[in-house]
């Protein structure tokens, strides 16, 4: 056999095995956290988090209100964010490609994307809290949307791009005026993609703690108003996890479980709708 | 050798539907179209053809005012569709469009049904009842020849069709507006040889109704279907001409190089 | 008329090359049968004539052969504009040609038939004329087609009414010699028959002119006035 071959060969099993050794350092971690998540969140898990509130310290409880502080926020955010994102989306999309705003916008939104929620959530503090005066279930919902809003101004903005300039040419064709064709054309043809794009901000605020820790802060006890300081998954999680009771051990792994699972899904149903757009469209 | 025919602009003989005046183009800087002139006869189909980049698809694109989604592109001079002129700011873009159908190369099915598609351009300048939309779509299908295929699968999405068949149903989307005339931009470019007759076999039947121009990279197909060729290059209209004559013997030492696949 | 060789498809040009050439192959090959059946006349050379007489079915081959590859450059290539007028020029060509072919076979079996007979006194110095001048002019408008010359073709088109009154001189002539002797009638029968396919052969060759115009100009000038020709093709009337 020719020695040059035989090296290749050889130069392609070594970068081969690095690459995969690699991969699995890095899985392997996440695999753990997952392992550790399900083995202590399975068996600490019972239905009763589903209908008895947070205990007090070293009673037996569940999560109830925290479960339902967190849908009622996330459900708000997602009510304030997605509309405003889907809209700046469109703007940076449709009407301001080539103006320069548009570019300042994109590149601010960016960054807003990569900011640490925890800095969201002091700017909500300042802008509400402060001057209401204390926390509430509103500058939690906030808080969300701000972090929410970046992500599905991008993926707004991306799935509106990934809609071919012929289809919106062909409507225009027709005499369509722009927003005409925006909503019956683009919005059709992006759908999923857009959709998408809201679940998995969705699934990114449904863990968020850092924003609600300064915002919506946590309460013991049942509560809907949104003008008072309401339970949610994610401090309840951390306060609980951090206290040296067992069995609030025990329902904070439940609740990591809980919020785990719930993104799991999110994520799964988002993929499976993206694929579908880009399908449509490539 | 002496010249026979010195005269680009050639009196097409029928009544023309557009006549194009001086009519220059620019992308930013650049100048696209050179002083263009020429008639477009009612009721014919005129072909544009050319090299790549030579302006055919822009001209095209002026008689319905596409290019005014961008904001750098601009034309001067005038086009006028029966005497008005349509580059005019006063003249209403949406009318326009209304009057002057467009097809692009690639088949562009709107994401809904193939009801839907049809009905939607017909929504944005009437209001029918359900029964008189119905009529109206089963009429533009007729039309494409495309209601056999497609009358059991309506409510179908459009994305569903074959290549050719998306293409016939776009040709129903824009007939089922009542234009007066109609532009295809390499209507059959995507298409495959026998979808791309059917396209052609369409375009002659359509004629009798409608003023046709096309677009096409594909000479045969402006032999096959044009009863007038305009031969573009680097912008200017070299010759314009009865199809026959422009196949046979144009008077065009650029005109028979690039026919006869002389150009490098 | 665009040079041939400047496809951007070589093999194109080459194709186009090929039948042009074997046109004029052929020409010359037809051209040859004309001097050779007029010399058996003649010289009463029985072998010559025979020999014109195989020479016409190459010439068929040869027409049969263009013709195939006219057809699949059509098929293949779609000639357009003056590569299209070329393939129908020539198909035209090869059939005027193949027709002449026919002519001179025709005075050739004469030429076979009549050598074992008594020669006439002036050695059928008549046939001998003409065919050289409708040699000539088949000669030139093969020359203008090789060269594309419309010019030529003009002017050897009008050459054919010289051919056009010598036919008609001998005609009379042959007319005079029957009336005067009836003895001379098969003769002068004979002479007809041979100045005839001569005339023809003539009309083949302005055939031939006239499509080299199309090749060149893309003008029909078929039925039209010899004038009409000169002033629409030359813009001007030809000086003698």
């Amino acid at each position: 056999m020719d020695w040059r071959y035989f090296r290749r060969r050889a130069t392609n099993v070594f970068n081969l095995t690095g690459s995969v050794l690699a991969t699995l350092f890095g899985l392997s971690w996440l695999f753990w956290i997952l392992w550790t998540t399900f083995a202590y969140g399975v068996s600490a898990f019972d239905w009763s988090i589903f209908t008895q509130n947070t205990p007090a310290p070293g009673n037996d409880g569940g999560l109830a209100n925290a479960i339902v502080g967190s849908v009622i926020m996330v459900s708000f955010a997602t009510l304030i964010g997605t509309p405003i994102g889907i809209l700046a989306g469109t703007y940076l999309a449709e009407y301001g490609r080539t103006r320069p705003i548009a570019s300042v916008i994109r590149f601010l939104n960016d960054i807003l994307l990569s900011a640490p929620s925890i800095i969201v959530g002091l700017f909500v503090y300042e802008l509400i809290v402060l001057r209401v005066g204390h926390f509430s279930a509103w500058a939690g919902a906030v808080a969300l949307a701000i972090i929410m809003l970046p992500v599905v101004i991008r993926t707004t903005e991306e799935m509106l791009r990934l809609v071919p300039n012929t289809l919106r040419e062909a409507a225009l064709a027709l005499g369509a005026p722009h927003w005409k064709m925006i909503t019956l054309v683009a919005y059709r043809a992006a759908l999923s993609g857009v959709i998408t794009g809201i679940l998995l901000a969705v699934a990114r605020i449904a863990g968020e703690t850092a924003p609600l820790l300064f915002t919506a802060l946590n309460n013991q006890f049942w509560s809907t108003n949104l003008s008072q300081p309401m339970a949610n998954l994610p401090v309840v999680i951390f306060q609980f996890a951090m206290s040296p009771y067992e069995s609030w051990h025990a329902l904070a792994w439940a609740g990591s479980l809980l919020i785990t699972l719930s993104v799991l899904a999110l994520s799964i149903i988002a993929r499976t709708l993206l694929r579908k757009a880009r399908m449509e469209y490539s | 050798m002496m010249n026979l025919s010195q005269d680009v602009a050639v009196d097409t003989g029928a009544m023309s539907k557009i006549q194009v005046r001086d009519l220059n183009f620019y992308y930013g800087k650049y100048h696209a179209l050179k002083d263009i002139n020429l008639s477009i006869a009612a009721n014919k189909v005129t072909a544009f053809i050319g090299p790549s980049g030579c302006g055919k698809s822009t001209l095209l694109r002026t008689f319905n005012r596409m290019y005014e989604l961008y904001p750098d592109q601009r034309a001067t001079g005038d086009i006028l569709l029966d005497g008005e002129n349509v580059l005019s700011p006063r003249a209403d873009v949406y009318r326009l469009r209304a009057r002057v159908g467009m097809v692009f190369q690639k088949p562009t099915p709107f994401p809904m049904t193939i009801y839907e598609n049809i009905a939607y351009g017909v929504q944005l300048y009437e209001k029918l009842r359900r029964s008189d939309m119905d009529d109206r779509v089963e009429w533009a299908l007729q039309q494409a020849a495309l209601w056999d295929e497609v009358k059991g699968k309506l409510k179908q999405s459009g994305m569903s069709l074959s290549g050719g068949q998306q293409q016939r149903l776009c040709i129903a989307r824009a007939i089922a507006v009542k234009p007066e005339v109609v532009l295809l931009d390499e209507p059959a470019s995507a298409l495959d040889p026998i979808s791309t007759l059917k396209i052609e076999e369409l375009i002659y039947e359509l004629k009798r109704n409608y003023t046709i121009v096309i677009v096409t990279h594909n000479m045969q197909q402006a032999a096959r279907v044009s009863d007038f060729t305009a031969f573009m290059y680097l912008g200017d209209l070299i010759e314009f001409g009865d199809t026959n004559a422009i196949f046979t013997n144009p008077s065009n030492k650029q005109t028979e190089d690039y026919i006869t696949g002389r150009y490098g | 008329m665009e040079p041939i060789h400047t496809h951007i498809s070589r093999q194109y040009n080459a194709e186009l090359e090929d039948i042009r050439a074997k046109v004029l192959q052929m020409g010359g090959l037809v051209e040859q049968q004309i001097d050779q059946a007029i010399t058996a006349l003649v010289t009463a050379n029985i072998s010559l004539g025979e020999s014109v007489v195989i020479d016409d079915t190459k010439v068929n081959k040869l027409e049969v052969t263009i013709d195939e590859e006219c057809n699949q450059i059509i098929a293949r290539r779609q000639p357009a504009a003056g590569d299209l007028r070329l393939v129908v020029a020539v198909i035209k060509t090869i059939t005027d040609l193949e027709r002449i072919g026919d002519e001179a076979e025709r005075i050739a079996r004469m030429a076979v038939r009549l050598a074992p007979e008594p020669r006439p006194k002036n050695n059928y110095a008549e046939i001998h004329g003409l065919g050289t001048q409708v040699r000539q002019m088949l000669h030139d408008a093969l020359d203008a087609f090789a060269r594309l010359d419309v010019e030529a073709a003009v002017r050897i088109a009008r050459e054919d009414r010289k051919i056009d009154e010598r036919y008609e001189s001998v005609m009379r002539q042959m007319i005079t010699f029957m009336m005067e002797d009836p003895r001379t009638i098969t003769r002068a029968l004979n002479v007809i028959w041979a100045a005839r396919s001569l005339e023809r052969i003539g009309d083949h060759a302005i055939n031939i002119c006239e499509y080299v115009i199309y090749l060149v100009r893309g003008k029909d000038v078929r039925h039209t006035s010899l004038e009409q020709v000169e002033k629409e093709i030359l813009g001007r009337p030809l000086g003698e």
